[in-house]
């Protein structure tokens, strides 16, 4: 990429584009400040995998190795979501929870049509609700924390209006979704894989992709360059918000049921999974697929911590407190790239 | 921006649209009266005044964070440790121990967030929301998955019997602390540090002002007001629980917006936030009397705080550019 942008740059080119090309060496790509986080991860997924197969019993039997297939699926389609968010520079998206929570009970509700039209009745649902957040935070310029923070609680009410807080049995088949399986793969993993490949290649290979990198990283320069900031703005908070549908509809499958609470903690598992995969809070830095890694990461430190007998409460604070080092140590990393 | 006078933005009801807000509020309390039969009744005030005593005190501390441009996110959960600590601690006879257990706690938990905020230079917004999710945590863990019970009635009716007929001990608590801060950003350096520092951080740190001390006083203010506010609540409940706190923080930032404080820090005063904070109180509550359940509370809640956080933004920028052709040019 680099050389084609410096074979055809113009003067204005190189004024608008103030993207850090990564360093072309080997070392640059994964070991450099910008990348350091993200290779730590993925390493890091590997020595657990090992030390947990080598030292705790049932690791690797083939039920466990599920359990970490199905409690990546939805978590990281959601984290796939988020990271669109993030890269913008607009932090997070604090309304995923509440979108899922009320797609279970769409779901749910529109089984009885079949697999596929309740899918697209809850993507449907996932588009309005992520538009609705994109043009208040794109166009109408509020602080994207607040402004997700009360449609959380709009949608929350509507749920529960909807619902009258109760489950809401689907009359229907969702056993493709919910438990199908593709050889020992289910069917819900491979559905992350496919949108999270996809994702990264929409963020990293095509037009909207790199405004929505060059917005998070300076969107006063992305203005005055002209990119479409609020178009752009706009289409990511969509994004998530469908991320957000699916994740509650594979919530919902797994029991062909409906349940305002079936989606709590997603909002933190997403943040988690990409704080701790290396996309930079700060917006343009890191890649759709770190957040993917991330999920996967904090599964299997859950699932650990379940096979060994900790206590929900517990497992809670191990997360947190793998967040917050690395937050601190992706600082840090900043600071490493400026000095 | 730079024309910085503290004088017209402490005004008693805050920042430009003082007038306008406090007209809210008559007229909220006016149509309710007119609407709802038993809005109006010295009862009812004393129960709005119970309301207030809750999410003033939320508010109090958020919209101090907010005066510096920050925002805590961990207000909330903050309520529920407060509230849960003080009757794991306080027990039956030793209340008054939690409620020190409980404000030490958040005195921690604010120079943590206001630590690391000053030393990553990270948004507050991130930092914060760990605090929230740790602290809710935190607070599931305190309750071990049950509801706490005191049995101390004598300490929850000292704070509730009514006072002056319409108040109680905890609304008057809530009362002296709106007057403390206001004394404190009025009539004190600190508070002149505070809105300088919200204002424009950069210029008042190279005019000598500590942006770290500022910093440390607001987020250690916010948690203690909230943890204040769980222990008089729990207190006042004789139980307490982990989900107590669930929709303060969407009331507290609606009600701090409505008051006139500017999510871009340094606009806006204790007056406004003391309006705004009674005029969501006056709507929750009309909205109760008239039936309203629980999930629409909610929803209505989250749309006044959508279209709050709108107008304080660039549609509200933009309505104003309607009302006045000819734009401001020094700002």
């Amino acid at each position: 990429m680099s050389h084609s942008i410096s074979r055809t740059s113009t003067a204005k080119d190189q004024r608008v584009a103030p993207m850090k090309t990564p360093s072309s060496s080997l070392f640059g790509r994964w070991l450099g400040p910008e990348r350091m986080q993200a290779t730590g991860v993925k390493v890091a997924i590997i020595i657990l995998f090992i030390w947990g197969w080598a030292t705790i019993d049932n690791f690797a039997s083939s039920s466990n190795l599920h359990a970490i297939m199905y409690s990546v699926a939805a978590i990281g389609i959601a984290a796939v979501g988020m990271a669109f968010i993030t890269l913008s520079g607009n932090l997070f998206m604090l309304s995923m929870a509440a979108t899922a929570a009320l797609s279970t009970i769409i779901f749910a509700s529109f089984l009885y049509l079949g697999l596929v039209p309740a899918l697209l009745i809850v993507a449907l649902v996932g588009l309005i609700i992520g538009l609705v957040q994109g043009v208040v935070v794109g166009l109408g310029g509020v602080n994207p924390i607040i402004a997700t923070i009360a449609v959380a609680s709009i949608v929350m009410g509507a749920g529960a209006l909807y619902s009258g807080g109760l489950t809401i049995v689907g009359k229907g088949d969702a056993s493709w979704l919910g438990v199908g399986q593709l050889g020992v793969f289910p069917n819900q993993l491979l559905l992350f894989l496919v949108l999270a490949i996809a994702a990264e290649f929409v963020v990293q290979r095509t037009r909207f992709g790199r405004e929505l990198r060059l917005i998070g990283l300076n969107r006063t320069t992305a203005t005055l360059a002209g990119i479409r900031v609020g178009r752009t703005l706009v289409l990511s908070f969509v994004i998530a918000g469908l991320a957000a549908a699916i994740a509650g509809s594979l919530f919902a499958s797994q029991a062909a049921q409906g349940n305002l609470k079936l989606a709590a903690g997603l909002d933190f598992d997403a943040i988690a999974a990409v704080l701790v995969g290396g996309v930079s809070i700060r917006g343009g830095h890191g890649k759709i697929i770190d957040a993917a890694f991330g999920a996967l990461f904090l599964a299997i430190v859950s699932n650990i911590l379940l096979v060994k007998g900790l206590s929900f409460e517990i497992q809670l604070m191990v997360k947190g407190i793998v967040v917050i080092v690395a937050v601190i140590l992706g600082a840090l990393a900043v600071g490493l790239r400026k000095s | 921006m730079t024309t910085f006078t503290a004088s017209a933005r402490l005004r008693l009801v805050g920042g430009t649209g003082g007038a306008l807000r406090l007209g809210l509020l008559i007229v909220a309390v006016v149509l309710f009266s007119l609407l709802v039969d038993n809005f109006g009744t010295p009862r009812n005030a004393y129960a709005l005044f119970q309301s207030f005593a809750l999410l003033g005190l939320v508010t109090l501390g958020l919209a101090l964070t907010m005066l510096v441009g920050e925002f805590d996110l961990s207000v909330g959960s903050m309520v529920a440790v407060g509230g849960l600590i003080t009757l794991k601690v306080g027990g039956a006879d030793h209340l008054l121990l939690g409620m020190l257990a409980a404000a030490a706690f958040a005195i921690v938990v604010g120079l943590f967030n206001a630590l690391v905020f000053s030393w990553l230079r990270l948004s507050s917004l991130v930092i914060t929301v760990g605090s929230m999710i740790a602290l809710g945590g935190f607070a599931y863990w305190l309750a071990d998955g049950r509801v706490i019970n005191t049995d101390n009635f004598d300490a929850g009716s000292l704070l509730d019997d009514s006072m002056l007929g319409i108040f109680s001990l905890r609304s008057l608590l809530t009362i002296a602390a709106f007057v403390a801060a206001f004394g404190l950003l009025k009539y004190t350096r600190l508070g002149r540090n505070i809105l300088a520092t919200g204002s424009r951080a950069a210029a008042a740190k190279a005019s000598g002002v500590s942006t770290t001390a500022v910093y440390v006083v607001v987020f250690v203010l916010s948690a203690l007001c909230a943890s204040l506010a769980g222990s008089l609540l729990s207190i006042s409940l004789a139980t307490a629980s982990a989900t107590m706190g669930n929709n303060l923080l969407l009331q507290a930032a609606s009600a701090a917006i409505i008051g006139g404080i500017a999510l871009s820090g340094g606009i806006g005063g204790v007056g406004g936030v003391l309006v705004g904070v009674l005029i969501l109180t006056a709507l929750n509550n009309g909205l109760g009397l008239l039936g309203a359940s629980a999930a629409s509370m909610l929803f209505a809640n989250g749309l006044v705080l959508l279209v709050v956080v709108l107008l304080d933004g660039r549609v509200g920028q933009w309505l104003k550019k309607l009302r006045r052709p000819a734009p401001l040019k020094s700002f």
